[in-house]
């Protein structure tokens, strides 16, 4: 059971027994009640039978034919005495004299028989009732009275005259036997409610102390501001595309600490966060993510972001903290972002906000910045998750940037270029930049590197008269995987394998060039090419046309630009390299040609082959087919 | 088993009552042989006990015998005459017609009774609460 429901299944459970108790108590006071009236009922069955036959035995007449036969009211007398029980404690038949005054005339007790005619009660309206109604009545006997439960008030009743009374008086001692019978299941019932009320009291006083842990845990003891794993919770419960995010972080604080004291340290933080409190709108959620840095959670709906940002800024810039003679200024580095719609995790835009302010911090720190477009497009297209799935449904395609030949001025040859398709809109191509680094050296990698490699070599397969190169990274090579990838794929499709150029960058500086060469080897086992990129810029260098059997030379992109800033110099260094290029027996690549003045320049040079904007972008192979 | 049903409080309070309709006078002197009624009277702010009947304002009587006595003393002591006698007991009430009222229990229930001509004797008009246990005669 899932953890949420896991509360309000106890919380249920409980309420359920708690009804279930009463319930059972309810059920077992109403089957006492029962009893209790059947009981009553079987008395007034007695008491009629009683009345009955006095009413026989003295014709109706009973003050009278007592009066006049003791020994009629001694056969009464008996009779009723039969009746006197555990259950019946006395029986008595009452006259009311013309005062109004009740007098016995029959009384089943023996021991403490009343004499005939004693004064029972002077007066008594309850008695009056019965006379006048002739309807018996059940008295509860509480007040006053001993050893007595209830009495049952029967009037004797002759020709529509009532003659008497007959008081049947129920022992209390029946009464309680009445109480108890069900007792052994009140007392069960009684024992649950004991236990159930305790364990509401033990999952109240359990709840203060989550209480108290969730507010240890959840609240920075020092500034009071939120924890971490508050933040976790606050977006179980919240949208994080409704906020703000802004990372504040604290610019040489432990200079406070070295020059003043930890504890003065302490207080200019309670200090600064009661500021941001005060400057921020009332909803700013803060939150406390490492000891300088605080990020701040701030409804869009409370302003604009450049706002709020530039405000928090400039006061936390101009604040000046005096604690004990000391004035202390303590400058900090924001960075901001307006959260994108349908962002999943907040942990990338803390990272993607770490990022921006470990940019600031290197341009000189006490400074803000806001993320542009571009970075909220580093959040959508670096995050992990978005990767995998545009892999996992194979939005992973090549778009096709052409070579010319600058002699015949015609496409001879295609770089692939790798892109993922945006989810919701298919004719945007994420560039690899956005996921490259997030991918290299994991397994996401050698399935993009697959499925590049397998829609490169069935566009060969299909197009019998185009070339294509594609780009692989020199440490990507020396990956096993990678290279037992590309090696079966040159096998299977061996017939097209000399149509394709791998493109080789290395970033870092080779140290076994016969390792190298071993890797260029089997590569070029089925007459594929082996091309050196970005030739001039960083590691790759001449000495690799020293040590490696390269086929293609592609110019660095920079050292192009530069014809246009520094031609001369430009000019120079670039025929240096052709004329290697030439001895060596090397085609030779200008890339980056992004204009015609550049185009111009690169053909005056000589250059054989030519690629960039200015010649065509990266498209689908299908749009260029046409121009071969 | 103790002679009153009802708790002490509660007795006490019934039988000042009762003795503060037999008299004006406050505190009431009243006499009783009775050791246990004794011990329910002491905690009264407004009964005084006493062991002389000359001094007692009532008598209050348990047992036969003692009622026996009180009369004879009565009879012998014309000063006594002005005392009231109340009896716990419906037989006692019956037995002398000096006896003014009587508090008992029958039938399990707590009954009282006062004689109307007996009260007239003492010139005594009781509160209207006890009207309804007055009777002319028994």
């Amino acid at each position: 059971m899932k953890e949420k429901y896991f509360d309000k299944f106890v919380i249920a459970l409980i309420l359920l027994l708690i009804l279930f108790a009463f319930f059972l108590q309810i059920s077992t006071q109403s089957s006492t009640e029962k009893l209790k009236e059947d009981e009553i009922e079987k008395s007034r069955q007695y008491a009629s039978k009683i009345a009955q036959f006095i009413k026989q035995k003295t014709d109706g007449e009973v003050e009278k034919s007592l009066t006049f036969s003791p020994e009629l009211q001694k056969e009464l007398n008996e009779y009723l005495h039969t009746f006197l029980t555990k259950q019946y404690k006395y029986v008595f038949v009452l006259y009311r004299d013309i005062k109004g005054m009740y007098r016995f005339l029959l009384d089943g007790s023996q021991d403490d028989a009343e004499e005939y005619k004693t004064i029972f009660f002077p007066k008594s309206k309850r008695f009056d009732d019965v006379y006048e109604k002739q309807k018996m009545e059940i008295i509860d006997q509480s007040e006053n009275v001993e050893q007595l439960w209830l009495s049952l008030v029967y009037p004797i009743v002759f020709k529509g005259k009532t003659k008497a009374l007959l008081v049947l008086d129920l022992s209390e001692d029946y009464g309680k036997h009445l109480n108890s019978f069900n007792s052994p299941l009140m007392n069960v019932v009684w024992m649950m409610q004991v236990v159930l009320f305790s364990s509401i009291i033990l999952l109240l006083w359990l709840a203060y102390k989550y209480y108290l842990l969730r507010q240890n845990l959840l609240f920075d003891k020092l500034t009071a501001a939120h924890t971490k794993i508050y933040l976790d919770e606050f977006f179980n419960n919240h949208h994080v595309d409704d906020f703000y995010a802004l990372l504040i972080d604290l610019d040489e604080f432990k200079l406070v600490n070295q020059k003043f004291s930890y504890e003065l340290g302490d207080k200019l933080l309670k200090v600064l966060v009661s500021t941001i409190i005060d400057c921020m709108p009332k909803s700013t959620e803060i939150i406390r993510t490492a000891g300088t840095e605080f990020f701040l959670l701030v409804p869009k709906k409370s302003g604009k972001l450049t706002n709020l940002t530039k405000g928090l800024f400039k006061t936390l810039q101009e604040k000046i903290y005096l604690f004990d003679n000391e004035v202390i200024t303590q400058y900090v580095s924001i960075s901001a972002i307006d959260i994108p719609k349908d962002t999943k995790s907040i942990r990338n835009i803390q990272r993607i906000l770490d990022e921006k302010m470990l940019e600031i911090k290197n341009r000189g720190k006490n400074n803000f910045s806001i993320l542009n477009t571009k970075s909220l497009d580093e959040i959508r297209y670096g995050n992990i998750d978005y990767i995998k799935e545009a892999l996992d449904e194979e939005r992973c395609i090549c778009l096709y940037q052409p070579i010319y030949d600058l002699k015949t001025d015609k496409i001879v040859k295609f770089e692939a270029l790798v892109r993922l398709v945006d989810k919701n809109d298919t004719s945007k191509y994420i560039t690899p930049s956005y996921f490259m680094d997030k991918i290299r050296g994991t397994s996401q990698y050698i399935k993009m590197s697959k499925q590049v490699i397998q829609h490169v070599f069935s566009i060969l397969k299909q197009n019998p008269e185009i070339e294509i190169s594609i780009n692989v990274d020199l440490t990507d090579l020396e990956n096993m995987d990678m290279m037992k990838l590309i090696t079966e794929n040159l096998y299977k499709y061996r017939k097209v394998a000399s149509r394709i150029t791998f493109e080789i960058l290395e970033d870092n500086e080779v140290t076994d060039y016969d390792k190298v060469q071993y890797i260029i080897q089997q590569l070029k086992i089925y007459g594929s090419k082996v091309a050196l990129d970005d030739f001039g810029s960083g590691y790759t260098n001449y000495i690799y046309l020293i040590g490696l059997d390269i086929d293609v030379i592609k110019i660095d992109g920079s050292l192009i630009k530069s014809l246009q800033t520094s031609p001369q110099r430009a000019t120079l260094v670039l025929k240096s390299i052709q004329t290697l290029a030439k001895e060596l027996n090397v085609e030779l690549v200008a890339e980056f040609v992004s204009d015609e003045s550049i185009y111009q320049l690169v053909k005056e040079l000589g250059i054989e082959y030519v690629q960039g904007y200015y010649l065509g972008e990266p498209r689908p192979i299908n749009d260029y087919l046409s121009k071969i | 088993m103790q002679v009153y049903a009802l708790e002490r409080v509660s007795t006490l309070s019934v039988y000042e009552g009762v003795f503060s309709a037999l008299t004006k006078r406050t505190p009431i002197y009243v006499y009783t042989k009775d050791k246990e009624y004794q011990d329910v009277f002491k905690y009264s702010k407004k009964i005084i006990l006493t062991q002389r009947l000359e001094k007692a304002d009532i008598a209050f009587i348990t047992q036969k015998s003692t009622l026996e006595e009180v009369l004879k003393e009565m009879k012998k002591n014309k000063k006594l005459k002005i005392l009231k006698l109340f009896v716990s007991k419906y037989r006692l009430l019956k037995y002398s017609d000096e006896v003014l009222g009587a508090s008992y229990w029958r039938k399990g229930r707590s009954q009282l009774l006062f004689i109307k001509s007996r009260l007239e004797k003492h010139f005594i008009k009781l509160p209207k609460t006890y009207h309804n246990f007055t009777v002319d005669e028994l």
